[in-house]
């Protein structure tokens, strides 16, 4: 029993639980083998689908000829191109490139297919192993054309062009941005530092493949579709498009979602393949992606090739930069295409008054790109930086003082950078002292680069960033095209067991949600942490809302949560007021005079006047004991659009050892700081930034999608080949924290999932050419394998004679 | 699971899974994996590449952690099986479990049977191990989500003295 004293006075200051890391909701059905994934849903009389995919990079289709795979016991119906085109439109694109032509990208390839890996057939079965083996009977004929794989060679004018039918070359479009005169200022520089950057094509490899269950009732014009996705209420708009339905026909749940990183934003074609045969079979239909067919049909990402240059003062003022990139695309425009963030923070943390940026979107024979963690911020932040350091070094400056020199101060924020993005706030140059003072950047440079006795060269780098996390506002969307809003909307709804039932379209892909959002609402509601039960990404029961991506949700979430909370809390408090008021001696009670108290609601003052919640949700729940002219029922649904992005910030610092001759090396130390405004949970968002460090190191150091040339084929398309990194393979981390409020966000919160994935390419390419200072070595091509070093070191040595 | 051709050869197997014993007759192909998942409904065993990388699959047979996507579930027959079901007790999570959400060991979720089942046979070994040796024994499990931190700090945990 709680001891009967007066409540303490509840401030949104004192009482939020915000900044406690509170154990996850999700985690005992996870860590019980309950979660229930995709493909733990088994309806009664399911079918499985398998895909027939085309083999070659870019070829006619010339003939399909099915009859020997349909005589197969079990199965039940084969799809061609021909039977998608007649019954759908092409994929939609939820976050189209501006000025984009649309692709004609259907759920089957017609006439021609345009990568190694695009669905050419479905068939389904009463099991996925007879489904495969009828597809090992469809004799297709492919006639093979010319292809081109490699981003810069696609836009040769000799390259053949893969949609002559909506594009006159491989550019599908260029965006140009800036602001000032950068050519102007190039000219004028003293020194110019100027290369050409390549960045690797990788996957986000979430652990859990993508899967789809697809069930209809035709009856009840009801198709319902489970499905391993981030944004299902976004799913749900595209399948209506793609199908011809209405969005009242369609439900899509996404329970647990076993990592999503950005791939498993939007439909993909075997979404709609499913459910075509589920809707003409009038069974249920899964299809669970196999890990071969992962890596040839879900997104790839990054794949990008800057050229940078920056111009300065003698005395190391940057007067201006310029980035012109081409960003590939793959075959098609998936639902988020190529990375778009590249453009909005290519002046990094620095002041920058002078730059143009042209983003040049450029389509090859190979898997399309979508969206993956950072989405064009770690790419654009490798040039940046590298070429931050290269320019210290021509000045005879140290990289650290030439980014003191050049980065923006707390009071020069809010800074309107040349494109356009508004950096909120927060204290940058700390954060670099902070990384240089944690790895000792004095003492490394007075005590020198060695050799070691073992021979080893030793390096320190810097990389900082500033990151966009959420979206500026529903009218920055608009302008360019985006088919989804800045808000965040969720339900609160009280039930009579005395608990908070909270509805959001925000499915759990590892981020948190759950918790996070518990925790909000626990804090203005003042009901109890276990109370408050979270029901998550399900269509049916959830406002219509935007989802879990862009490091967007808290940032958006947060003020949905808290203005639905605080109304609810007031209804809570009229309802008790009126019950507690009721015929008691002691006069009729304010509900302001009455609070929250995990369970209870509590007169301040006279704590013998108490009422469980069960008791008010009940009373509002059957509307009888109401006050006047209350309303029956307690739900309340509030959307919540944040005014701009927050930016976040922050530095790396990277020590390396590398041996000259080999061009292997260790990182020895690698020191985080990072800035996430007010963290709601502290636990989540070290787990977060640690985990996206881990994806950023494993794309910076060794990931990568190689093409054969010649073949066009994916030479590594297994994870027998493609290696992300293991536990044994991580390297010493150390994370440290300022928490500057954002004071664009609820609470003051900024994102936090992505951050990780944008320095380490950096920091460690600076570092191994800090290092091998004195052999002159520039590195500019990610991944950083120590055959890439050894061979940067050759060059180097070579071009020294 | 819906079933086969007419023609797809089936064996018979005895096998005990999480202390019951369990009599099949299913498909030869069938492998482990899913045997456990879609036959037994124990669908805490994960799939994530079925080619023995990931390690989502992983579950103790004999006392041996193995990837269950690289047995066929005929090779079930005769064998003690053991799943991320059988850890708790009731309502009571196990202190492995316990040890896992205090350190944030998990994020998605997806991979955490494969490491609760690696760490499982870890401990009954018996020996202790140090923080070094746990990234290594625990590398056959992928994780992309929490970069391993709150999963080798759970682990190293339990294994030294059970602080959870
Ligand atoms: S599914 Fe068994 S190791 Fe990947
Ligand atoms: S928690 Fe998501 S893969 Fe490990």
């Amino acid at each position: 029993m709680t001891a009967l004293q007066p409540a303490p006075a509840r401030t949104e200051a004192t009482a939020l639980p915000i900044g406690i890391s509170v154990p996850r909701k999700e985690d005992e059905r996870l860590l019980r083998g309950d979660g229930r994934f995709t493909d733990d849903v088994q309806p009664a009389h399911l079918l499985e689908m398998a895909v027939a995919r085309c083999p070659y990079p870019h070829a006619r289709i010339v003939s399909i000829d099915t009859s020997a795979a349909e005589q197969v016991d079990g199965v039940r119906q084969i799809l061609v191109g021909a039977d998608v085109l007649a019954r759908t439109e092409p994929l939609t694109v939820l976050r189209p490139v501006p000025g984009a032509p649309k692709l004609p990208y259907y759920a089957l390839a017609q006439e021609v297919a345009a990568h190694e890996g695009q669905p050419v057939v479905s068939v389904v079965a009463t099991s996925r192993h007879i489904a495969e083996d009828a597809i090992e009977l469809i004799e297709i004929s492919y006639e093979p054309l010319p292809h081109v794989t490699d981003t810069l060679a696609a836009l040769e004018p000799d390259a053949p062009v893969i949609h002559p039918g909506e594009l006159a070359s491989n550019l599908l479009v260029a965006n140009p941005e800036g602001a000032g005169d950068p050519v102007v200022r190039l000219a004028e520089a003293d020194v110019v530092v100027t290369d050409r950057f390549h960045v690797n094509r990788v996957t986000g490899l979430p652990m859990e493949p993508r899967a789809v269950v697809a069930q209809w009732r035709p009856g009840a014009r009801e198709l319902t579709v489970h499905s391993s996705t981030q944004v299902p209420h976004l799913m749900r708009k595209q399948l209506a498009e793609v199908l011809r339905i209405d969005e009242s026909s369609i439900r899509v749940s996404a329970s647990d979602v076993g990592g999503g990183f950005g791939l498993k934003l939007g439909i993909y074609p075997e979404d709609v393949l499913a459910a075509l045969h589920a809707m003409t079979l009038r069974r249920p239909v899964k299809w669970v992606e196999d890990r071969m067919e992962h890596f040839r049909a879900t997104t790839h990402a990054r794949e990008a090739v800057h050229d940078f240059t920056i111009g300065a003062t003698a005395d190391g003022r940057i007067t201006a930069m310029t980035n012109t990139y081409a960003t590939d695309l793959g075959a098609w425009n998936s639902g988020f295409g190529s990375a778009q963030l590249s453009s909005v923070v290519f002046t990094g943390p620095y002041r920058v008054t002078d730059g143009y940026v042209e983003r040049r979107v450029t389509v090859t024979n190979k898997t399309p790109i979508g969206a993956y963690r950072g989405y064009g911020q770690p790419e654009v932040n490798f040039p940046i930086e590298r070429l931050v350091d290269r320019l210290a070094r021509r000045l005879g400056m140290d990289p650290l003082e030439l980014r003191e020199r050049n980065m923006l101060r707390s009071d020069e924020l809010p800074w309107k950078a040349v494109s356009g993005a508004v950096y909120d706030s927060g204290d940058y140059v700390r954060c670099l002292h902070m990384a240089a003072e944690a790895v000792d950047y004095a003492g490394l440079r007075r005590a020198g680069r060695g050799p070691r006795p073992d021979g080893r060269l030793v390096g320190v780098g810097l990389s900082s960033f500033v990151e966009r996390t959420g979206y500026a506002s529903a009218r920055f969307l608009a302008r360019r095209g985006s088919q989804f809003g800045a808000h965040e909307s969720v339900t609160l709804r009280a039930n009579r067991s005395g608990g908070v039932d909270l509805y959001t379209g925000v499915s759990s892909i590892g981020q948190s949600s759950e918790t996070a959002f518990a925790q909000v609402v626990c804090g203005v509601l003042g009901i109890g942490y276990p109370a408050v039960r979270v029901h998550a990404g399900d269509t049916l029961g959830s406002p219509l809302n935007t989802g879990a991506f862009a490091s967007r949700t808290m940032i958006a979430a947060a003020g949905a949560l808290r203005d639905a909370s605080l109304a609810f809390r007031e209804k809570t408090l009229r309802i008790a007021a009126f019950r507690l008021s009721d015929g008691g001696s002691a006069g009729p009670v304010d509900p302001a005079d009455l609070d929250v108290v995990d369970g209870e609601v509590v007169h301040r003052t006279d704590p013998r006047r108490r009422l469980r919640l069960s008791e008010v949700f009940s009373i509002a729940i059957l509307g009888q004991g109401l006050p006047p002219e209350e309303e029956p029922g307690l739900e309340v649904t509030a959307h919540f659009e944040p005014p701009d992005a927050a930016y976040s910030f922050g530095t790396a610092a990277a020590v390396v050892a590398v041996d000259p001759d080999t061009g292997d090396y260790d990182i020895e130390r690698f020191v985080m700081v990072h800035d996430a405004g007010t963290a709601v949970n502290p636990k989540i968002v070290e787990g977060q930034v640690r985990g996206g460090l881990v994806q950023g190191f494993g794309a910076a150091l060794g990931e990568e999608l190689r093409y054969d040339p010649d073949s066009g084929q994916l030479v590594n398309g297994s994870m027998m080949d493609y290696f992300a990194p293991t536990a044994a393979d991580v390297p010493p981390i150390e994370l440290l924290h300022t928490e500057v409020p954002s004071p664009v966000t609820t609470f003051g919160v900024r994102g936090v999932g992505e951050v990780g994935t944008i320095p380490p390419g950096a920091a460690v390419a600076n570092a191994i050419c800090d290092a091998l200072a004195d052999l002159g070595v520039e590195l500019t091509r990610l991944p950083l394998t120590p055959e890439s070093v050894w061979q940067a070191i050759r060059n180097a040595r070579t071009a020294r004679g | 699971m819906t079933g086969f051709g007419a023609t797809e050869p089936e064996v018979d197997l005895t096998t005990t899974v999480n202390g019951e014993e369990v009599d099949a007759r299913v498909p030869a192909r069938l492998h482990a994996a899913d045997f456990l998942r879609h036959r037994l409904g124990l669908t805490g065993t994960h799939v994530g590449c079925e080619q023995g990388v990931c390690g989502m699959c992983t579950v103790l047979v004999d006392g041996q952690a193995v990837k269950s996507c690289l047995m066929l579930a005929a090779q079930l027959h005769g064998r003690d099986v053991r799943t991320v079901e059988s850890l708790a007790t009731g309502d009571d999570l196990n202190p492995l479990q316990r040890a896992f959400t205090e350190e944030h060991g998990l994020q998605c979720g997806f991979c955490t049977p494969g490491f609760l089942m690696t760490a499982t046979a870890l401990a009954e070994r018996g020996v202790p191990v140090a923080r070094e040796e746990i990234r290594e024994e625990i590398a056959g499990v992928l994780c992309r989500c929490t970069g391993y931190e709150g999963i080798v700090r759970a682990i190293e945990g339990h294994l030294n003295g059970g602080a959870a």
